[in-house]
């Protein structure tokens, strides 16, 4: 049983009376402990089922199933939960809460899935610690750098023991350094046997995972492994 | 998510905006602050007015008055002998509902010692006037059976009249003199208690009592305004046959001792419960010694009663309505505040029902937000209020010392967390219904 089903998945906006068909019959399949990145231009649909895996929305059509749970048409409450429990997001603008310090940013998850306030502050300093920023817990994010604060966000995205991890552009406004090293994390997660996906417009970012899935116009065009794919291969994923 | 975590979000959430959330409550802090010191106030004013009926009397007394009789009963008229001592002998003697009976024959005397004299209305009464007129005695005795049997000189006097003629004396020490009522002389056989209101009390207590004095002599009056206790503290109380044969004898040929007209004939009802029941008692009784002439009525303070309670209520209405008013304004204010609060925490919102957080969870932070805004909206304006009682007090002492009861405090925090509840609905509705795509995407 795969972690991720998708089966005939559409997606359908009504934007001015007219319809636009984001995910036009996508479908997909990933397995437990997998390292996969979803690429595609702007426009080709990769946000909507970035959205759609994320458990943030429900296909307008089509069977899905994420760890066991049938989304397909599932009430609001069910999505909160599934996030809550089996998901964890990495976010291009970081999307820490800027009020709370570090520790208490990570343990936001922890508060709805109504942990113990103790129990709650000890998770949290205990993942904080293995992302590395054991020296920053009582600061803000605004007194941290773009790097320290991905750590913070993957840090939250781990700390309820999700069984994916999505990343959402989770270099995109960080140097290339810095962003090779959160791309480092994303792989040691990976080693660790977790499944984590990727979602980019970068074939550099999508050539260090194990297995590229392109969309483009709402469909999966193509998918293959970028270690054994043609060099070409990424450059048609590209723009 | 559990109503502490949305309790400590919420505290946060107002602790980091402290200008903000001190202005969103500055409504419910008039609101409740009006409410407080109406409430303090009437309260007040309820209690000394209650005070002063009791001490007038209380329900129970009711006089029998003269009335004017109709216009076909005119030629019987003479029949009746009015309201004589016959009267309080016969309520005695028929309505046992009836538990006190007090005669009176009152009448304007000069009462002097060697070294002052003073104008007095001293009243010729039974002992059961002790207990109608809600006298207590401070020094000495009441009048007894036998005062009034024997006619003997004896007179109990109240506080304002020993202060008058023995001044700086204790009542103690007055037991035993001789007072002369327009010549006569009596022996004072007991003083009453000195009665006051709240206001001369906390005067005398605090010992401002002479500040307050010399500054209504320079202002040329005479004793602060109407003193309800004026009367009861000038009594002179001797025994009614002793007035009679003394001052009264050869007023009215027909006059005799048991005769005698009455300026005044109070009885005391034992039991309110059979309050009409003793009325009608005395009815029948009257209707005798009156000879079926209709000319006396009953005087209770039922009426009293009812117009102090109507003037406490519309005070109470309208000190209410300004603060339900400002309850209301205290409210949009808080829904206003928490709306644009929202629009500048949509990010957050997004954020928080990404990682998990439920529609509900959302609209119970916002909720909860609003009711602590305005229950700490609620504690402030119960210290503005009494803050703002104290104030009164000092500018315009009134009559009454004000009441600040715990049910009002209560009440003002009850119903500062209701305008808190409801003015969080609308926002928090508002918040939880935003899609967390959306949310996520706002900038």
């Amino acid at each position: 049983m795969p972690l991720v089903h998708l089966q005939d998945v559409r997606k359908t906006y009504v934007l001015g009376g007219q319809e636009i068909h984001a995910l036009a019959g996508v479908d997909l399949s990933i397995e437990e402990g997998e390292f996969v990145a979803i690429i595609g231009p702007s426009g080709s649909g990769k946000s909507t089922l970035m959205h759609l895996l994320g458990c943030l929305d429900t296909p307008t059509s089509g069977k899905m199933e994420i760890c066991g749970h049938d989304l397909s048409s599932a009430s609001s409450d069910e999505l909160s939960g599934v996030r809550n429990r089996e998901i964890g997001f990495v976010f291009q603008s970081f999307n820490l809460l800027p009020r709370l310090n570090v520790v208490e940013n990570v343990e936001v998850p922890l508060i709805y899935s109504g942990m113990a306030a103790r129990e709650r502050r000890e998770r949290a300093e205990a993942v904080v610690r293995r992302v590395g920023l054991e020296a920053r817990m009582r600061n803000r994010p605004t007194q941290l750098s773009g790097g320290q604060c991905q750590r913070v966000a993957i840090a939250r995205a781990l700390v309820n023991n999700p069984r994916i991890v999505f990343g959402d552009e989770p270099t995109g406004n960080l140097d290339s350094h810095t962003g090779e090293l959160i791309l480092g994390i994303f792989a040691e997660l990976h080693q660790a046997g977790r499944t984590v996906v990727l979602v980019t417009h970068d074939p550099e970012i999508a050539a260090v995972t194990h297995r590229v899935i392109e969309i483009r116009d709402g469909r999966v065009r193509r998918e293959y492994d970028p270690r054994t794919a043609p060099p070409d291969a990424a450059k048609i994923a590209g723009h | 998510m559990n109503l502490f975590i949305s309790f400590e979000t919420g505290l946060r959430e107002i602790l980091s905006h402290k200008f903000r959330s001190f202005l969103s409550m500055l409504g419910i802090v008039l609101g409740v602050a009006s409410l407080v010191a109406t409430m303090a106030l009437t309260g007040g004013m309820e209690r000394g007015m209650r005070a002063f009926m009791e001490q007038m009397g209380g329900l129970e007394m009711v006089n029998i008055v003269d009335k004017e009789i109709s216009s076909d009963l005119l030629d019987f008229w003479n029949l009746s002998p009015g309201r004589t001592l016959q009267d309080a002998h016969v309520i005695k003697a028929a309505a046992p509902l009836v538990s006190h009976v007090s005669p009176q024959i009152a009448f304007g005397l000069s009462a002097s010692t060697a070294d002052d004299s003073l104008r007095v209305r001293a009243a010729g009464v039974w002992p059961d006037y002790l207990a109608v007129a809600k006298h207590e005695i401070e020094a000495g005795r009441f009048l007894t059976d036998l005062d009034v049997d024997k006619g003997l000189r004896t007179a109990v006097i109240g506080a304002a009249v020993v202060d008058h003629l023995w001044p700086h004396w204790s009542p103690q020490a007055v037991i035993g003199q001789t007072i002369h009522l327009n010549d006569t002389p009596f022996t004072v056989v007991g003083v009453f208690k000195r009665y006051e209101r709240d206001r001369d009390r906390l005067a005398r207590e605090r010992g401002t009592a002479q500040a307050v004095e010399e500054r209504r002599a320079r202002r040329g009056g005479r004793g602060g305004g109407w003193d309800p206790f004026r009367t009861k503290n000038e009594a002179v109380a001797i025994p009614l046959t002793t007035m009679f044969y003394e001052f009264r004898s050869g007023a009215f040929p027909d006059d005799s001792a048991d005769t005698v007209r009455l300026e005044n004939l109070s009885v005391r009802v034992g039991n309110l419960d059979h309050f009409e029941a003793a009325l009608n008692e005395m009815r029948q009784a009257l209707d005798i010694t009156h000879r079926g002439v209709d000319d006396f009525g009953f005087d209770t303070r039922e009426d009293w009663f009812d117009q102090m309670e109507q003037r406490m209520n519309a005070t109470r209405t309208s000190g209410g309505l300004i603060a339900a008013i400002a309850l209301i304004v205290g409210g949009i204010g808080i829904t206003n505040i928490m709306l644009a609060s929202i629009t500048e925490r949509v990010r957050e919102i997004g954020i928080r029902r990404a990682v998990g957080a439920r529609a509900r969870d959302i609209f119970f932070q916002i909720v909860i937000e609003s009711v602590i805004i305005a229950l700490m909206g609620g504690v402030l304006g119960i210290l503005v209020g009494v803050g703002l009682v104290q104030l009164i007090t000092l500018i315009a002492p009134g009559d009454n010392e004000p009441l600040i009861s715990s049910f009002s405090v209560l009440l003002s925090v009850t119903f500062a967390a209701v305008a808190g509840l409801v003015s969080g609905i609308y926002p928090a509705l508002q918040a939880s219904r935003l899609d967390p795509i959306q949310a996520l995407r706002y900038e």
